[in-house]
């Protein structure tokens, strides 16, 4: 009885319920047996089919134990001779009443022990998610220190030289210096910007809060901000003519567009990229092409996953792309979209796609 | 310019309050400056000055109320400062008063551009509301008078709403205004506050304006904000 107490309402209730259904469409089904074939033994295996099910349907112990009851009950008072009088006395009975119960309790024990089982798979799994997360994270903020340190570390030295000089620099030298600051400064916002983009992703929800952009719009709003800080790349945008409303989150797709961009300058050793934007049936796809001197293949494979850092062997590490080609990846995938990279016969070949959802056509 | 024009920054920043005061000055104008909002406000109100640049985020009022006690007393040209990523807060101080918003990091070009848009637009409010009559930028004219557009010499043809849009743009030109403002002018104060119609018309001028959608040269878009028109 303590243990009905404790048992929330709801799921006392549920119980109850369930217990009562399975039983009146067992007794009907009964009635409808032994009309037919005034046969017991098909009445009692009937009820024992209830009991199990009772077991494996409800929580806890207890309506089992009195599915069971009421199952050999039933079985006595109404469909055994002499009908409507309870008697125990009848030969074999004891045996089926002594099986029903040994039947639903091994019943309700399993399911029970089952059910709690997979609780405990299930605890465990979210264990482990949690830890992938965690490694997640722990690399990524490795990777962001590491991507951080090194222009302020550079901004620093720089300024410091600069202030520390007794007019033993040149102007050259100074302008030289000046420049490297102001270029180590921008990638440095490019990166905070990287980082608040990724708390625009919900911890936790793969998806993003998207609206119907019009995708011309978005495409030319990264062009414009990448062009004030990269005035010397040369970039060439299409977009097709007819006018697509894409739904995304337009500031996390304008990230990913500036970073492939980006990328394409830093990384092709030519300043020309070309982004244009096909429709694909249900998606559009972006392409970013440059003409450069392409991705490593031994990089091509984990590009997206930091591959791109490669703090040892590249000469001005700085500058990897690992985080943002990283960001790009996680912002597409919340979108349900797909990224890839590939080397082209010159130069490599970055293309994202965007499901399209509804779509407004080009009318008035 | 027999007297400096005043610009009053309310900034708490020291090392952006420098910078700003060190290009500003540098372009004869007279700086004056407050490092938190309450200073700002009776700077405001003893000063006159002729545009306010207004941080956000000040120790000890929140910026959107001294933008709104500012707005109490003066109609003086406000330019808020704020941070990139916050479209909504950008939206807000518009829709609260505000005549422009200028995004940190921001260089100096942009910065005195911002400056000159808001005290022309301060000049033409202050004296009557007649516009000039005409705009002329790059090739694109808009006459207001005879609600003509050519482009190269060639005319344009613009829906009726179009040109309602195209006008309302150049009349503030330089400024950014915000889908709500654009959607209140021009289908009135009951209109669906949904803007996609809005962007579907702009697509629509886009397409009869700009020699490529992707990389228009007279109309900018401020996503999650509003449209900007070249000035």
């Amino acid at each position: 009885m303590q243990n009905k107490e404790q048992m929330d309402f709801n799921t006392l209730l549920e119980n109850i319920l369930i217990t009562a259904g399975i039983f009146i469409v067992a007794t009907v089904l009964a009635i409808a047996f032994f009309h037919y074939s005034l046969n017991s033994t098909s009445v009692a295996i009937i009820y024992v089919l209830a009991v199990m099910l009772v077991a494996r349907y409800t929580t806890g112990y207890v309506p089992g134990i009195v599915a069971t009851f009421f199952g050999v009950i039933c079985v006595n008072y109404v469909f055994t001779y002499p009908f409507m009088t309870l008697n125990f006395s009848i030969d074999g009975y004891p045996v089926t009443f002594v099986v029903m119960a040994v039947i639903s309790g091994l019943t309700s024990a399993l399911t029970t022990q089952f059910k709690k089982q997979n609780e405990i798979l299930n605890e465990r799994e979210k264990l482990l998610m949690e830890a992938e997360k965690e490694t997640m994270r722990a690399n990524l903020l490795r990777a962001v220190s590491h991507d951080l340190r090194t222009p302020l570390t550079s901004i620093i030295g720089m300024a410091d030289t600069y202030l520390a000089d007794n007019g033993r620099l040149t102007e050259g030298e100074k302008s030289y210096m000046v420049k490297s600051i102001s270029e180590d400064a921008n990638w440095l916002l490019n990166m905070v910007e990287n980082l608040l983009s990724v708390t625009r992703i919900r911890v936790g929800e793969t998806r993003v809060n998207t609206s119907p952009e019009p995708l011309e719009e978005v495409v030319s709003e990264a062009v414009q901000r990448l062009r004030k800080r990269l005035p010397q790349a040369k970039i060439k945008v299409q977009v097709p003519e007819e006018l697509l409303m894409v739904p995304m989150d337009a500031v996390l797709i304008e990230q990913v567009i500036i970073n492939l961009l980006e990328n394409g300058v830093y990384y092709s050793g030519t300043d020309s990229i070309d982004l244009y934007v096909k429709k694909a049936e249900d998606a559009v796809e972006f392409h970013i092409v440059d003409q450069g001197k392409g991705i490593d293949p031994e990089r091509l494979p984990t590009i997206f996953d930091g591959g791109g850092v490669d703090s040892n062997k590249s000469g001005d590490s700085h500058r990897g792309m690992g985080i943002g080609l990283t960001i790009c990846k996680t912002i597409i995938h919340a979108h349900q979209g797909t990224i890839c990279a590939r080397n082209q016969q010159q130069g490599a070949e970055f293309i994202f796609t965007l499901p399209l959802g509804e779509k407004i056509g080009h009318g008035e | 310019m027999a007297n400096k024009q005043t610009i009053l920054v309310i900034e708490d920043e020291r090392n952006i309050g420098n910078y700003i005061d060190t290009i500003l000055s540098s372009k004869e104008y007279k700086v004056l400056r407050a490092m938190n909002g309450k200073t700002g406000l009776s700077l405001c109100t003893s000063h006159h000055p002729e545009v306010i640049l207004l941080d956000l985020g000040l120790p000890d009022i929140d910026g959107m109320e001294v933008l709104q006690q500012i707005r109490e007393f003066s109609s003086v040209p406000v330019i808020v400062i704020s941070a990139r990523t916050q479209e909504r807060e950008k939206v807000e101080a518009l829709d609260g008063g505000a005549d422009d918003y200028i995004t940190k990091p921001f260089g100096a070009e942009e910065l005195l551009a911002r400056i000159r848009t808001a005290l022309r637009h301060r000049l033409h409010t202050g004296q009557s509301q007649s516009q000039e009559p005409v705009y002329s930028k790059d090739g694109l004219v808009i006459d207001f008078e005879r609600r003509l557009v050519t482009l190269q010499g060639k005319p344009i043809h613009l829906t009726q709403i179009e040109y309602k849009l195209v006008s309302l743009l150049a009349q503030n030109a330089g400024r950014v205004l915000t889908y709500d403002f654009i959607l209140k002018e021009i289908w009135g104060p009951y209109a669906d506050t949904d803007n996609q119609i809005l962007r579907v018309n702009m697509a629509n001028i886009r397409r009869k304006l700009e020699a490529n959608p992707a990389e228009p040269h007279f109309i900018f878009t401020e996503i999650g904000v509003g449209y900007r028109m070249l000035e």
